[in-house]
């Protein structure tokens, strides 16, 4: 009986963890629509003109490499 | 007690996917349509992987040079759109067999930790595997094949 319970409850923490994004699902990830900005240019401009005009600097807000999380 | 705490453990390893030793399930190899009298090399890419794109002319040369009798690469396109992935295989020439994998199936029991992946199967087995783009693949893989083949 303890030793059912015990794993019931490991199985239940287990549960409790953030899903891992797998390698191979990426690819949504790599979608512009994923972009803060939703892939929409002129709000991406307008966007990064305040954070320019806040912050006194730009720039930054790419990602590096192809999304293909292998770096 | 033990024969629980051993058959929980077992259950938890079914969870993760193919290292080296283990077999490839006949659902996989059939998918795959693998052979036992050849030797294959598996590679997992996508459209949207850049350095899957960058890799892929070199696995282009690795598999024209490789005897293609004892050896063979297959390529598993794991884009979920299957017109672009399709469109991504035209653009880049691949002359090896790619099979289509857009509901994921294949690469989810290989479960890599990276792409592109490349896995390395000998009568069924697992025999090594890769994760990540490399400058020099095709003289990897010809390597591997060399060591493989004695």
């Amino acid at each position: 009986m303890r030793a059912i319970s015990i794993t019931i409850a490991l199985f239940l923490l287990s549960g409790c963890g953030i899903k891992e994004v797998k390698p191979w699902e990426k690819g949504t990830l790599a979608k512009e629509s994923m972009k803060p900005n939703g892939g929409n240019v002129l709000v991406g401009k307008f966007v990064n003109h305040i954070y320019f005009s806040k912050e006194a600097t730009k720039g930054g807000g790419g990602v590096a490499g192809g999304g293909c999380g292998c770096n | 007690m033990m024969k629980f705490i051993i058959t929980s453990l077992l259950v938890s390893t079914l969870l993760f996917g193919y290292q080296k030793g283990d077999m490839v399930s006949p659902t996989i190899s059939k998918k795959l349509d693998l052979k036992n009298d050849k030797i294959y090399i598996i590679d997992f890419f996508a459209s949207w992987c850049g350095s899957c794109k960058e890799e892929m002319p070199l696995l282009i040369k690795a598999s024209q040079e490789m005897d293609k009798s004892k050896f063979e690469l297959i390529g598993v396109d794991v884009d979920e759109e299957l017109a672009k992935g399709e469109a991504f295989q035209k653009e880049l020439n691949i002359s090896f067999r790619v099979v289509n994998d857009p509901k994921n199936k294949i690469i989810k029991a290989f479960d890599p930790l990276g792409m592109p992946s490349l896995y390395v199967i000998k009568e069924g087995k697992v025999v090594d595997f890769l994760f990540g783009a490399k400058d020099n693949i095709d003289k990897l893989i010809a390597d591997e094949l060399k060591e493989l083949s004695k």
